[in-house]
């Protein structure tokens, strides 16, 4: 018990000093940038852009955070929130390999196979951005395959194979409490289109666990 | 490509700069984790074929990630978007900030453009910098707290807890799915007032329904496949594997059937 202890609190302590040395590198970046080019930016057109942003990522980021962290354990959220993309990729990517490995997400051992298979994603993807760009940035003939008309769609809905892929396992075990989220969020979708994803997943979380949260008190599930 | 100032020598050495901090950080964890996990009794088998199929199930979504790299050198050349989406950043949150950041800067072509004014690149640099950092201040304040409630919760009542967890994440692939079948795309109106598909396959229509369709229905099939022949290394596999194979389909679609794969219901 000790030794777990031991093992998530330095997982809190490295992650914690990781996070304050990505926020220097963030911040960095433009810093760099500016004086490399010698010009800084008006900060009127920055408030105004970020106040922009702020108002609509802001509070998803905090639902973020709050939603993702039990799913990913803690060492999963330190990397995957460092690294980005995680919706589309460290998410889906960390649950496939916790159903693999047959280990539960909040258990120890289930942070332990999370925390590795976000590292190895979070690799592989820098690897194969950095690739992809350079192979870009000089072959200009192969930019013209990948936004070609044949190659195009299939990046676009990207996101959809992978969720149709990963929805396959979790509907056939959990079948009962997946059939009202997506019934509610299809018809919300049919009369509110455009809604933001961030904004629509917080939606979908919170049907779906008041939706399960019934049936469990109904005792249905 | 170096004359541009947005990826000359100098921006390259940034971006150089931050590929070795991501993958320095996750070396770290990796190492920790399976030290950890060898501790724990998890066998080698195991720790290998996480890493494998992880690796793998990220090349499709990294080469889209690349994609959107270069939808955004356009306005930005290739450093600055390639940094973006290497740390933190998300497809989903990069191109609105873009979008955003330029729209303010005056611009009127969005990421369409080519931004050619050192003081307007480097403004768009800080807004889409300090954008998305809240979740480093948060997170170092937040999660140590957030999992011990979790944890707490999960000791009281563990079948609802796993019912809650599993019920968390159905909501968010509700999410998505039901974009898919139900979500419209962006919509451009002309100055008749007549509204059109501004960008195809993003709404929902024949594409994105076909892309989740055959994903549901390769997972089914290589699970059953694995039941019956129990090849061990299909079970890492499996979800990878049916994420490219429905990509494929898409392709098929697009390629053989360009006026069906144009259908969109909801654009």
């Amino acid at each position: 018990m000790t030794k777990k202890r031991n093992y998530i609190d330095s997982v809190h302590f490295y992650g914690r000093i990781w996070c304050i040395a990505a926020l220097f590198v963030m911040l960095l970046v433009p810093t760099l940038m500016c004086l490399h080019l010698n010009v800084w930016p008006e900060g009127s057109v920055v408030g105004k852009a970020f106040f922009a942003i702020a108002i609509l990522y802001y509070p998803t980021a905090v639902v973020e955070v709050i939603a993702y962290a039990p799913l990913l354990g803690s060492g999963g959220t330190y990397l995957s929130f460092l690294t980005g993309n995680i919706v589309n990729l460290k998410l889906p990517c960390a649950l496939n390999a916790m159903e693999n490995a047959k280990v539960k997400a909040n258990s120890e051992e289930g942070e332990v196979i999370s925390t590795i298979s976000i590292a190895s994603s979070a690799i592989v993807t820098t690897i194969v951005i950095a690739v992809f760009v350079l192979v870009f940035a000089f072959n200009p003939r192969f930019t013209a395959v990948m936004q070609s008309e044949t190659l195009a769609p299939a990046f676009k809905q990207v996101t959809y194979s992978i969720f149709g892929a990963i929805a396959a396992t979790y509907f056939i075990k959990h079948w009962k409490i997946s059939i009202f989220p997506i019934v509610a969020i299809s018809l919300l979708l049919l009369f509110f289109g455009s809604i933001q994803i961030g904004i629509l997943i917080f939606i979908g979380v919170v049907l779906s666990l008041l939706g399960a949260h019934v049936m469990y008190k109904l005792k249905w599930v | 490509m170096f004359q541009d100032f947005k990826s000359d020598g100098f921006m390259f050495l940034i971006v150089v700069g931050v590929i070795i901090f991501v993958i320095a950080q996750s070396l770290f964890f990796m190492i920790r984790a399976i030290k950890r996990g060898k501790a724990l009794g998890i066998s080698s088998e195991k720790i290998k074929n996480t890493i494998t199929s992880s690796a793998v199930f990220s090349i499709a979504p990294a080469v889209s990630i690349a994609v959107t790299v270069l939808v955004l050198s356009v306005a930005l050349g290739y450093v600055l978007p390639w940094i973006r989406l290497s740390v933190i950043g998300a497809i989903s949150y990069e191109v609105p900030a873009a979008e955003a950041a330029i729209e303010a800067a005056g611009l009127s072509g969005g990421i369409g453009s080519d931004v050619t004014d050192p003081k307007i690149f480097t403004a768009i640099a800080w807004v889409m910098s300090l954008g998305c950092i809240l979740p480093l201040i948060l997170i170092p304040l937040i999660l140590k707290k957030v999992q011990k409630t979790v944890t707490g919760t999960v000791n009281k009542n563990a079948k609802w807890a796993d019912l809650m967890s599993a019920a968390a994440f159905i909501g968010l692939i509700s999410a998505f799915l039901g974009r898919g079948i139900a979500g419209t795309g962006e919509l451009k109106v002309l100055e008749s007032g007549e509204k059109i598909n501004a960008v195809i396959g993003d709404g929902a229509g024949v594409l994105s329904i076909a892309a989740i369709i055959s994903a549901v229905a390769f997972m089914l099939l290589l699970t059953l496949v694995n039941k019956k022949l129990k090849w061990k290394w299909l079970e890492a596999f499996a979800m990878p594997l049916a994420m490219l194979l429905s990509m494929g389909v898409v392709v098929l679609i697009s390629h053989f059937a360009p006026n069906l794969a144009a259908i969109e219901w909801r654009y």
